[in-house]
């Protein structure tokens, strides 16, 4: 049998070239895979974290972000238990895309689902060219979280995931208190740590 | 002698002495030197004769030595005459060697001159005779620098006319021709002209070919057989040709050009196969009004439910069906041409033995062909759109099929479900049968969107008013259905229930049916693995499992039978227990028992009640409603009690009652329904006790195979309903 409590389902969206591939390959292998060609339709990868003593299964959905492979993405937006909306913080053009992401999340995507939004390429903060208030506003405007990351550098990348894990895991504890017994709520990660896949 | 240096004795020394004393010691000591020294002559005096014999030994080998002398002497002048005779001798064979190469120089000079004439001779009579193969096979010999240029200016005419002749023939499609010339190429070291001009040569064929068919195409008349499908059908030509021509072309370039040219001919090639495949993806999606039928989906799903169109807007289902199935052909010929393509090209590579780096830059170069070029660009497109035109497809025939929604006498279950099932089982079958994986995965997830939103809800929908109150007259029911539908809007309370009983049937069918959905579809998709070399096969085993997942969100289903049909049904029948008195007298007992005042009308009245569902359930609906009823009659009857009071005999009765009801109650399930009264079996035990200490003969240790259910607050509780126990002895109790 499978050896885990939950499992959820995390799904990355946003513009082609934006660092999706890598940012989960780096989440769930560790590494910042060289010149891999586009992503075609949809992949995902898994990764088992321990969050508060109970093991969490992540699948991360990778997605393709062309045009053409639109409709592929969209079918698992309504059982993602979680969105990461990447752009890309020297690219305009990723950012400016992103209303249209979050028109489509609306669209398709189950209310409660927890949506975050990234900027990427972290390490590449001499040729910004969307300043974190630009970014953080744009995720208050979309009731979202916000972070920066680098898939390269592997800034942030962890923070990211665990931190859906735990906010995952905190909501299905709420719901399962109100039939059992009473669990304490997980703060921060401080304890938290990935282990094997 | 030792000893004198000690003392230092010596002549002048001797002089000096005076004292007696010191002369005699001086005596003693020269005495003693005296004879050790005539001990030392002696040993030499032996050593004479020994040295002596020595010495004439010696003498008389001289005259020996004298002779070797002159003997080396000799020996010497002998080997420098000898040495000057070998530096003579050496120096005139080196002379020969020299001498003998030039000689060989000179014969191999001759030949080539020799091979020269012939060639340039044969250049030119083979260019005069046209016999361009010959002449180029001439020019690989001619190595001299003398007549170099000849050679290459025969060359460079040569190729001049080989390209020329070789275009000459691509105008004229002349094809033996162009295979002449095509071997020739290698020959002049020019592979890679030789190989691009052949692929136009076969890009043409390619092209006109496909032209011939797309044109035949847009002629074809409507009513024939293969009408539906003809770009699918164009297009598979288009693929059949383009593998005809590897088959037929890899050999000869394999054998003029060496193995491990396929790559690059087949990158050229695809350049018109993607052209061609796009001209009729073009065609295909005018002709088919794709891209109109596609705007018109995204707009009324982008409107929200389709439920608000109105008919004319919509498309028509038919039509579209058959475009779908069309879009699904195109993509799976597609998907079993490159398959076609990878394959030769991964053999090609494997023939030449490549260091490893290089083969998989090679395959890299392939891959990245494959998934990059136009037609599957193309392809992926049209996939895309056709995601969301079946998606549309699926979710207005399951409204269709809901809003069509009937139920024939005698069945359990109303036309939907089979219909629907039937539906998301076509659809998803048919994204399946496109060979792709990812819009096999997509149409998986809609089904299960479908399932677990629409249609559960729908199906819930109908149970959320509850189980209309009141009497259920079955023929009435089915006499208000019209052409098998219910009624939509009606007092009738009848045809209510019987649409509410069908509801709780159609889910439990569903429920099955989801897992005959998920195994046929799991096992179409193992068919698709098996072509995809296993790609992809765990992105579409988590597909199914969501689907088969949808199981556990149906849950519950006769939960609001219970509460809104049996719950408000029970309770005056089980409040009637409380106005029968169970403080009785022996008479009142045996009166009791001739004509029992509460049971027998209370299970005459749950059989009346269970069979009003029990021809509307599915079996095993109905035993899981017998067992709700169950653990309401239980509940209700527990408080009831508690609410009584008893004497022994009343205490005997309720026993009495109790078993009958369970007899009854076990004789219509399957299920058991003995644990379900544990509680109460054990409160009418307690209810039967003689005295108030006897419960410790059940309690704690000697309570044997028996496990209380009921606290020992509840037991106290229990005994205080016999009036005849005394508070103070139940509290004295240690339990
Ligand atoms: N400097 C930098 N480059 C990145 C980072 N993440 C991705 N890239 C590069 O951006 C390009 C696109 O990345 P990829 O993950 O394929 O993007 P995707 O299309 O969103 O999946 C690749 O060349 C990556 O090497 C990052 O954090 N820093
Ligand atoms: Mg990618």
């Amino acid at each position: 049998m499978e050896d885990y409590k939950y499992l959820f389902k995390v799904v990355l969206i946003g513009n082609a070239g934006v660092g999706k591939t890598c940012l989960v390959r780096r989440f769930t292998q560790g590494l910042f895979p060289p010149g891999q060609g586009a992503t075609i339709g949809v992949d995902f990868m898994i990764k088992t974290v321990d969050i508060g003593g109970d093991k969490v299964k992540l699948q991360v959905w990778d997605t393709a972000g062309q045009e053409r492979f639109r409709s592929i993405t969209q079918s698992y937006y309504h059982s993602a238990d979680a969105l990461v909306l990447v752009y890309d913080i020297t690219s305009r053009e990723s950012f400016n895309s992103l209303p249209g992401w979050v028109k489509e999340v609306e669209q398709y995507a189950s209310r409660k689902i927890i949506s975050v939004l990234v900027g990427n390429k972290l390490d590449l903060h001499k040729e910004r060219e969307i300043t974190i208030e630009e970014g953080n506003s744009c995720a208050e405007s979309h009731n979202m979280r916000c972070l920066e990351t680098s898939a390269k550098d592997s800034d942030n990348v962890d923070r990211l995931f665990l931190d859906i894990a735990v906010e995952l895991t905190n909501n299905v504890r709420n719901v399962e208190i109100k039939s059992g017994p009473v669990e304490e709520e997980i703060r921060d990660h401080g304890s938290v740590q990935g282990c094997c896949r | 002698m030792a000893a004198a240096t000690s003392l230092n004795f010596d002549s002048n020394s001797l002089e000096r002495l005076t004292e007696m004393k010191d002369i005699h010691e001086a005596y003693e000591y020269l005495c003693k030197q005296e004879n050790t020294i005539a001990e030392e002559i002696d040993e030499l005096l032996e050593h004479q004769t020994n040295l002596e014999a020595k010495m004439s030994t010696l003498y008389r080998s001289v005259p020996n030595l004298q002779v070797v002398n002159s003997d080396a002497k000799q020996l010497g002048s002998m080997v420098s005459f000898t040495c000057d005779l070998a530096e003579n001798v050496s120096g005139k064979v080196r002379l020969l060697d020299l001498a003998k190469g030039r000689v060989q120089e000179a014969i191999q000079r001759v030949n080539d001159v020799l091979d020269l004439k012939f060639c340039t001779d044969g250049v030119q009579t083979a260019l005069q005779s046209e016999d361009y193969e010959k002449a180029a096979g001439h020019i690989i010999g001619g190595s001299v620098d003398v007549a170099l240029h000849v050679l290459q200016d025969a060359k460079q005419n040569l190729t001049k006319i080989v390209r020329e002749k070789f275009d000459a023939a691509l105008v004229t499609a002349d094809r033996a021709s162009v295979e002449r010339f095509f071997k020739i190429f290698p020959l002049l070291g020019l592979h890679d002209e030789g190989l691009r001009k052949f692929s136009k040569y076969l890009k043409s064929q390619i092209a006109d070919r496909c032209q011939e068919q797309l044109s035949q195409a847009s002629t074809l008349d409507s009513a024939d057989r293969r009408a539906a499908v003809v770009y699918a059908d164009t297009l598979t030509i288009l693929f059949e040709d383009v593998g005809k021509v590897v088959e037929i072309h890899q050999p000869l370039v394999e054998t003029y050009y060496g193995p491990g040219r396929l790559l690059q001919l087949i990158q050229w090639l695809q350049a018109e196969c993607d052209e061609q495949a796009s001209r009729i993806v073009d065609e295909f999606i005018r002709n088919r009004e794709f891209s109109l039928k596609s705007r018109q989906v995204q707009a009324l799903l982008h409107r929200g439910s389709g439920r608000t169109s109105t008919a004319h807007e919509r498309l028509d289902p038919r039509e579209l069906d058959v475009m779908l199935a069309e879009c699904t052909l195109l993509n799976s010929r597609t998907e079993l041409y490159l398959r076609f393509i990878r394959k030769r090209v991964l053999n090609d590579l494997e023939m030449v033995g490549n260091d490893e780096k290089a083969d998989a830059d090679k395959v890299a170069v392939l891959e990245k062909l494959l998934r990059e070029c136009l037609l599957s660009r193309r392809i992926q497109e049209l996939i895309g759109n056709y995601i969301v035109m079946e998606e549309y497809f699926m979710r207005e025939s399951v409204i269709k099929a809901e809003s069509m929604d009937s139920l024939e006498q005698g069945s359990h279950t109303s036309s939907m479900v089979d219909d629907i099932f039937f539906i998301l089982k076509k659809c998803t079958k048919r994204a399946i049968s496109s060979g792709s994986v990812d819009c096999a995965c997509a149409l998986l997830n809609h089904t299960t969107t479908i399932l677990e939103g629409d249609y559960q809800d729908s199906l819930y929908a109908k149970l959320r008013a509850g189980f209309p109150s009141g009497s259920f007259d079955v023929a009435q029911a089915y006499s208000m259905l019209q052409q098998g539908r219910f009624p939509t809007s009606s007092s009738d309370t009848n045809a209510a229930k019987l649409e509410f009983m069908t509801t709780v049937n159609n889910i439990e069918v569903s429920l099955e049916y989801i897992q005959s959905l998920r195994r046929s579809l799991s096992e179409e998709c193992a068919a698709l693995l098996i072509q995809n070399r296993e790609i992809g096969k765990d992105k579409l085993e988590s597909c199914l499992n969501d689907l088969g997942a949808v199981t556990h969100k149906f849950k519950d289903v006769l939960d609001p039978v219970e509460s809104s049909a049996v719950k408000p049904r029970l309770k005056p029948w089980v409040d009637s227990f409380l106005s029968v008195n169970h403080d009785i007298r022996e008479d009142e007992f045996s009166m009791y028992e001739a004509n029992d005042p509460f049971v027998q009308n209370f299970i005459m009245n749950l059989e009346q009640l269970l069979a009003e569902f029990k021809d509307f359930m599915t079996p095993s609906n109905y035993d899981s409603l017998v067992s709700l009823v169950t653990n309401e009659v239980t509940t209700q009857l527990e408080q009831a009690v508690l609410r009584s009071v008893f004497n022994r005999l009343g205490g005997l009765h309720f026993d009495k009652e109790l078993r009958s009801l369970v007899t009854y109650l076990t004789s219509v399930t399957q299920w058991t329904i003995r644990d379900k009264f544990a509680r109460l079996t054990q409160m009418a035990t307690i209810l039967n006790l003689e005295r108030v200490t006897e419960i410790l003969d059940y309690w704690g240790q000697n309570s044997g195979p028996l496990t209380w259910r009921l606290t020992p607050t509840e037991v106290r509780q229990v005994l205080s309903l016999r009036v005849d126990f005394r508070s103070e002895d139940i509290k004295r109790l240690k339990l």
